[in-house]
């Protein structure tokens, strides 16, 4: 029997509480999960389960009150504010329900917006190479003709779309996805799904996928289940 | 430098940013237009000292000190001294000027009589022009090197003013030395041979231009001279000029004690008035900086209210990997885009307003702010100090930068998630 993929994501232990006014409201007591190269995974969990939570644990996004989250085997809780960061840029990639694209950039300008962050001064030196990236991977998004267009100048399945292709130039070995189909109708979400599951498929990347859908959930590898702040695989 | 692009990209499409910009450029090209107002007015006041008195200014020894006072022993005793160009005598005195048969020369209590210093001169000085009849034409150069004998130069103001013109005689009433020591009026005729312009209101009104002999005949002066215009060699500074002249002078036997400081540079004969105009300079470059200042200053403001309505995209950039250092990075490059944009904006502007004073005094404003009476130049002067200039950039880039760190620092303060909620 062959060994297992390495281990991209790794939950352990994780615990969230949040304060509001005198309220103690436990989201997470005691998380764990483990995400594997090439695999894609379905978290879900009733509305408030703390999905969102775990996954902006998991993108380095937050902090645990307790537990510890590894990536790529790296332990994360020590880091700094610029190592998480630079680690998040290097090795995560997010898809939001609302898409989350900046307005005031074209298609093409977004998707190279983690480029941009994360090449600092050599921006110059291949920003030719990454423009042409970017252009291919609106390309295989089917929006080669969009490049130019504002977030407001696309419908909602263009938007989530340029969002994919975002969250794929770096290519991340982690793709989290928050509800990526939940603000769009049910055929379009259909598209952007199969065009997530293909894309992160072809770069090789893990993807982590919080949604209500039993249907979205069937069509990957594993589903977890989050309920009373703990993960259960169903 | 990616932010810079990414804030370049922000910059063009959010209008509230562009109105700070403006309000820069605003600021810039004020300041760029009294810099170059102030600079030009010291530059010409400076010229015409220039031109008038020569690089150095050396008084001749008045009579009682005087063993002898001969022309001819200063020029000997100057002659060879290294770094001295030329040197030429004028003959200054006061008098009187009116038209000849004008009941003013019969009856001093009319107002036709004119003040003026009469500069007796062998050589007309540089840059003195003739003024032409048509007022739309430019200045040209006199058609004599020397005013002929028994001729008489005029300044424009004045020849408007008394409604003198080229060929009028002229009546000159001025007072000599007589015996015992009282003075003795003299009185003379001269033509009007042209009326000069220097540019300079208070030159074109007090001063008119003989030759010297025909002054020094007219005032029975023997010696025919009161000082001597040096000029130094191209490239020497007039300061370093006056303790060789000094020392030329002493060696000569020309310089006694009891009569110090005879050898000024035209910038001490400029005395309080060059240094009024170097403090005025000072003092409004520093005014129309704070307003600079306050055009940036409001950077916080703009900066602080994008930041309050960008909270989300600062989410997002913080999701996407720019680290708090990135963000602050990102605030404080557009904070600096948005004063490039305005100081470039205002340098075109300000040159414009450098260019076209005049047509903005007669068309904008309304009226001659600068008019030739208290402003004593009859056109504008301007000139660009580019260091200046490089300093205003400087300190506008600057003052952008402070103003921007306060914004940067709370948007890289801002909770990713909370931002991303929003």
């Amino acid at each position: 029997m062959s060994d297992p993929a390495p281990s991209v994501l790794q939950a352990d232990g994780l615990c969230k509480t949040y304060r509001m006014g005198g309220a103690v409201l436990e989201v997470l007591r005691g998380a764990s999960l483990s995400l594997r190269s090439g695999e894609v995974v379905a978290l879900r969990g009733s509305s408030g389960s703390g999905k969102s939570t775990l996954l902006h644990l998991l993108g380095l996004l937050d902090r645990t009150d307790a537990g510890e989250v590894a990536v790529q085997g790296r332990a994360t809780s020590a880091l700094g504010q610029a190592a998480r960061a630079r680690l998040r840029a290097s090795t995560i990639g997010f898809v939001f329900q609302q898409f989350h694209l900046l307005p005031e950039l074209s298609a093409i300008e977004n998707v190279l917006v983690p480029r941009r962050l994360a090449c600092g001064m050599s921006w110059f030196g291949q920003r030719g190479a990454e423009r042409a990236r970017a252009a291919e991977l609106l390309a295989t998004v089917g929006l080669a003709d969009r490049a130019k267009h504002r977030p407001n100048q696309l419908s909602g399945g263009e938007q989530q779309r340029v969002a994919i292709a975002r969250a794929l130039i770096s290519e991340p070995a982690a793709l989290l996805a928050d509800e990526p189909t939940g603000n769009l109708d049910h055929r379009t979400g259909e598209e952007v799904l199969d065009l997530l599951l293909e894309l992160s498929q072809e770069k090789g990347a893990a993807v982590l996928l919080a949604t209500h859908d039993r249907g979205i959930a069937g069509r990957c590898d594993r589903l977890l289940h989050l309920e009373d702040g703990r993960i259960e695989q169903e | 430098m990616s932010l810079v692009h990414l804030a370049w990209s922000y910059f063009r499409s959010r209008a509230l940013l562009s109105m700070s910009a403006v309000a820069i450029a605003l600021g810039v090209a004020v300041m760029f237009a009294v810099l170059a107002v102030i600079n030009g007015f010291l530059a010409q006041v400076e010229r015409t000292l220039r031109d008038f008195s020569g690089d150095l200014t050396v008084a001749a020894l008045p009579e009682r000190l005087a063993g002898r006072d001969e022309l001819e022993d200063y020029l000997a005793a100057l002659d060879g001294v290294d770094g001295v160009a030329a040197v030429e005598a004028r003959l200054n005195h006061y008098g009187l000027i009116g038209r000849r048969g004008a009941r003013a020369v019969d009856d001093p209590r009319t107002t036709d009589l004119s003040g003026m210093l009469l500069v007796g001169l062998d050589q007309l000085p540089a840059g003195m022009m003739r003024a032409t009849e048509d007022p739309e034409a430019e200045a040209e150069p006199f058609p004599f090197a020397q005013v002929p004998a028994g001729g008489l130069l005029v300044g424009k103001v004045q020849a408007e003013k008394a409604g003198l013109a080229e060929g009028d005689l002229l009546e000159v009433i001025s007072f000599r030395q007589g015996e015992r020591g009282y003075p003795v009026p003299v009185r003379s005729s001269f033509r009007i041979e042209g009326v000069f312009t220097t540019g300079r209101y208070d030159l074109d009104i007090d001063r008119a231009i003989v030759g010297r002999e025909d002054l020094a005949a007219m005032l029975g002066s023997q010696a025919g001279f009161s000082e001597l215009g040096v000029m130094a060699a191209p490239g020497l500074a007039p300061e370093l000029l006056v303790p060789r002249v000094v020392a030329a002078l002493d060696e000569a036997d020309l310089n006694p004690d009891a009569f110090p400081n005879r050898v000024t540079t035209w910038r001490k004969q400029g005395g309080n008035f060059l240094r009024a105009v170097e403090n005025q300079k000072g003092i409004l470059s520093t005014v129309f900086f704070f307003i600079v200042i306050v055009a940036a200053f409001q950077l916080v403001a703009t900066l602080t209210l994008t930041v309050a309505e960008k909270k989300r995209e600062i989410g997002v950039l913080g999701a996407l990997g720019a680290s708090p250092w990135r963000i602050v990075a990102f605030f404080v490059s557009l904070g600096l885009v948005v004063a490039v944009v305005g100081s470039g904006a205002g340098l075109l502007l300000g040159a414009w307003l450098t260019d076209n004073l005049e047509w903005v005094q007669d068309e904008i404003l309304g009226e001659r702010i600068f008019n030739a009476e208290t402003y004593i130049f009859d056109q504008v002067p301007v000139a660009v100090d580019w260091a200046s200039v490089g300093l205003l950039l400087a300190g506008t880039l600057a003052a952008a930068l402070l103003f921007s760190f306060l914004p940067a620092w709370l948007a890289a303060r801002l909770n990713i998630v909370d931002a991303l909620r929003r």
